[in-house]
């Protein structure tokens, strides 16, 4: 079959399955959070409630499409088109199953193959995602709204630099960024080759940062429902709501497809599916590894959102500012210095939990240092129960 | 001077026709004042059209041509919007674009790192941060002195003129660099000018009437042009210019150019020292 056919069919599935994906995603998480909280969550429309989404997304569709009058209409419309559009172009470079010959010939599982410049592509696209909050925000010409917004796209130009240098480690170590040559690296050597043990560190930073950039929980400050209403999206109702949350969705799916590619060996599993296993169908067993790795991924950041309250705005600034970029720079210059003088690569595991054992205790010292540094602190008694500044996060009303 | 002025009529006559229009779509020195956007949209586009024309066109197979042409016009369009927004932050969301279309041109001439690099920095970061400032500054709509412009005529004029000059140097490099590329490949001899950027000399051919007749083009017995590797833009490197290449990329820069990167990186530092040395601090009442 032609090249453009396939990218032609690859892309029509893509489009037509992330949103359907992203409905049952939202299903996924009502329930997963009512699990967590001992309710039973949507029950009501189909057995165990699966028909919710479908039901969500009539109810989204018909619903009346209201324009508030005060509204920049152009921009206001804009905003949740650019939403899904960054979204959407991101996963264009990320392959969501094997790239190899085990693939059957008019199946391509990668919408844009050999990119060499992949994870930049990706970064330079959801560098563009945040134009969707801001101008949302800024388009609804709402206080609420304008507050978010502007919280987004300092949150977002932030936390852009720790997600682009705990990265260059690794990219520094393959010797590449095209996303297909990690993953075949990586699936080629066998678990014992996955970057998770040479760079644990940098997968963290990683992970953390694409939830602060995806504006999910404990991130979304942006949103922030019990200061800022809705924030960004508080004056967006019907279809153009739902598209700001399939964006949100779908870069949830692209992150977690990401990670399992960068750090934990792409469809390499052992025992089922190596690069040596070779048995009929066996595209098919890759494709559900890879898939399955990035449901757990998925999973885990649902169950982070029911997990961990919101940050403060300066506890986030100095996690990126003061903690993630140093601690990336060092993970950079430690994966510099290994390279040169040819040290093995196992020395990067332990020298990964060195740095985030020492930065540990650099952060505990200079945030007593701080906390001693304000007026009126009085320093907790050894050996004495909680006192009035005992905790630190009282103490922070300027 | 007025040899290249005579001799490139339609250059001349698009730049003019150009700046009038921009003067014109700009708000005068009065607020508020508003003049017909009509005449000063139809004044740029002419003078565009004619500019573009008198460019001369890409030397490429039909698809890069057409989407040299929709970067080339929208990047030159969205320039324009920009500076006669009236409203700051449709002002930088053109720039956004400018910026984007630009990078577009960096794809066509196979410098995709450049291109991606470009969208984080200015698309992704420096525009967010102008509208964050905008909005920070302007909680209740445009300001007084954003619907007026001081300085509009000296602005135009001296803008019009750097273009012009960009212009010239361009219609001039396409003589000078532009005859021993060809003449080197004709020969295949490795000449000197083989680390030559992809520049407009190469992508634009000569425009007819301009050109001297003498031009020398590349013998009919020289070896075709080598076809372009069946893939995609983003990653198909031109091997003959590998500038482009994030490999070659990154050796010209630490190697050739080690020491404009290093001053350029020393410059930032100091620059974001500064800016921490100038914010107010915090016992000062900041935050």
């Amino acid at each position: 079959m032609p090249e453009i056919l396939i990218t032609l069919l690859t892309i029509g599935v893509v489009v037509a399955a992330i949103p359907g994906v992203c409905n049952y995603l939202i299903l996924l998480e009502r329930k997963l959070s009512a699990w967590m909280q001992d309710r039973i969550g949507p029950n009501r429309v189909g057995p165990m409630g699966l028909f919710q989404p479908l039901a969500d997304g009539i109810k989204l569709l018909l619903k009346e499409d209201v324009v508030p009058p005060h509204v920049d209409k152009v921009l206001y419309v804009l905003a949740p088109a650019l939403s899904v559009f960054t979204a959407m172009m991101a996963f264009a470079v990320v392959p969501f199953g094997p790239v190899d010959d085990s693939v059957p010939g008019f199946l391509r599982f990668i919408i844009a193959p050999n990119i060499n410049i992949g994870l930049i592509f990706i970064f330079a696209i959801t560098s563009l995602g945040v134009y969707g909050i801001v101008l949302g925000g800024w388009a609804s010409n709402n206080k609420y709204s304008a507050l978010g917004a502007m919280r987004a796209s300092a949150q977002v130009v932030s936390y852009e630099i720790p997600l682009g240098m705990s990265v260059l480690g690794l990219a520094l170590m393959s010797g590449t960024l095209n996303l297909e040559e990690l993953m075949h690296q990586q699936t080629q050597g066998g678990i014992m080759s996955w970057n998770i043990w040479f760079q644990p560190l940098a997968a963290i930073m990683f992970f953390t940062a694409s939830l602060a950039e995806a504006n999910r929980l404990p991130f979304d400050l942006a949103e922030c429902e019990q200061e800022l209403i809705g924030g960004w999206h508080t004056e967006y109702s019907a279809l153009k709501w739902a598209l700001f949350f399939l964006g949100e969705y779908t870069h949830m799916i692209t992150i977690s497809f990401l990670t399992s590619i960068l750090f934990l060996g792409g469809w390499n599993l052992p025992f089922i599916a190596e690069a040596t296993s070779n048995y009929p169908g066996v595209w098919l067993v890759k494709l559900l590894v890879l898939s399955g790795k990035a449901f757990s991924f998925i999973c885990l950041m649902i169950m982070l959102r029911w997990t961990i309250p919101r940050f403060r705005f300066d506890q986030l600034m100095e996690l990126a500012w003061k903690v993630m970029i140093p601690l990336s720079l060092a993970n950079l210059v430690m994966v510099m210095f290994c390279m040169h003088f040819g040290f093995n690569r196992w020395w990067l595991f332990v020298g990964s939990l060195g740095l985030f054992a020492a930065w540990g205790v650099i952060s505990a010292n200079l945030r007593e240092a701080e906390l001693a540094a304000r007026p009126g602190y009085v320093k907790p008694k050894k050996k004495a129960p909680a006192v009035a500044h005992g905790h630190g996060h009282a103490a922070g009303h300027h | 001077m007025m040899d290249w002025l005579q001799a490139h009529p339609m250059t001349v006559v698009g730049l003019v026709l150009w700046a009038v229009g921009v003067l014109w779509l700009m708000p005068g020195k009065q607020a508020g004042s508003t003049r017909p956007k009509i005449p000063g949209l139809l004044l740029t586009a002419a003078g565009l059209f004619a500019f573009c024309l008198s460019c001369g066109k890409p030397q490429t197979q039909l698809a890069d041509e057409v989407m040299f042409w929709v970067f080339a016009v929208s990047a030159l369009l969205c320039g324009v919007l920009m500076i006669t927004a009236r409203n700051p932050v449709y002002a930088a969301l053109w720039f956004a674009l400018a910026t984007l279309a630009t990078c577009g041109l960096f794809l066509l001439q196979s410098a995709p790192f450049l291109a991606a690099a470009t969208i984080i920095v200015y698309a992704g970061a420096v525009i967010v941060t102008f509208l964050f400032v905008i909005m920070l500054a302007q909680q209740s709509g445009a300001a007084g002195y954003d619907q007026k412009s001081g300085q509009s005529v000296m602005a135009t004029i001296s803008a019009f003129i750097l273009l012009g000059a960009v212009a010239m140097t361009l219609q001039q490099e396409k003589l000078e660099i532009g005859v021993p590329v060809v003449v080197a490949k004709a020969k295949e001899t490795n000449a000197a000018v083989a680390p030559s950027p992809p520049n407009m000399s190469a992508m634009m051919q000569a425009s007819g009437s301009g050109s001297p007749a003498g031009l020398p083009t590349a013998p009919a017995d020289a070896p075709e042009e080598k076809p372009a590797v069946p893939g995609n833009l983003l990653s198909s490197a031109d091997p003959d210019h590998a500038v482009g290449d994030l490999k070659g990329l990154g050796r010209s820069l630490f190697s050739d150019y080690l020491f404009a990167v290093e001053l350029a990186g020393t410059l930032l530092l100091v620059a974001s020292i500064g800016a921490i040395a100038l914010a107010p601090r915090r016992e000062q009442g900041a935050l």
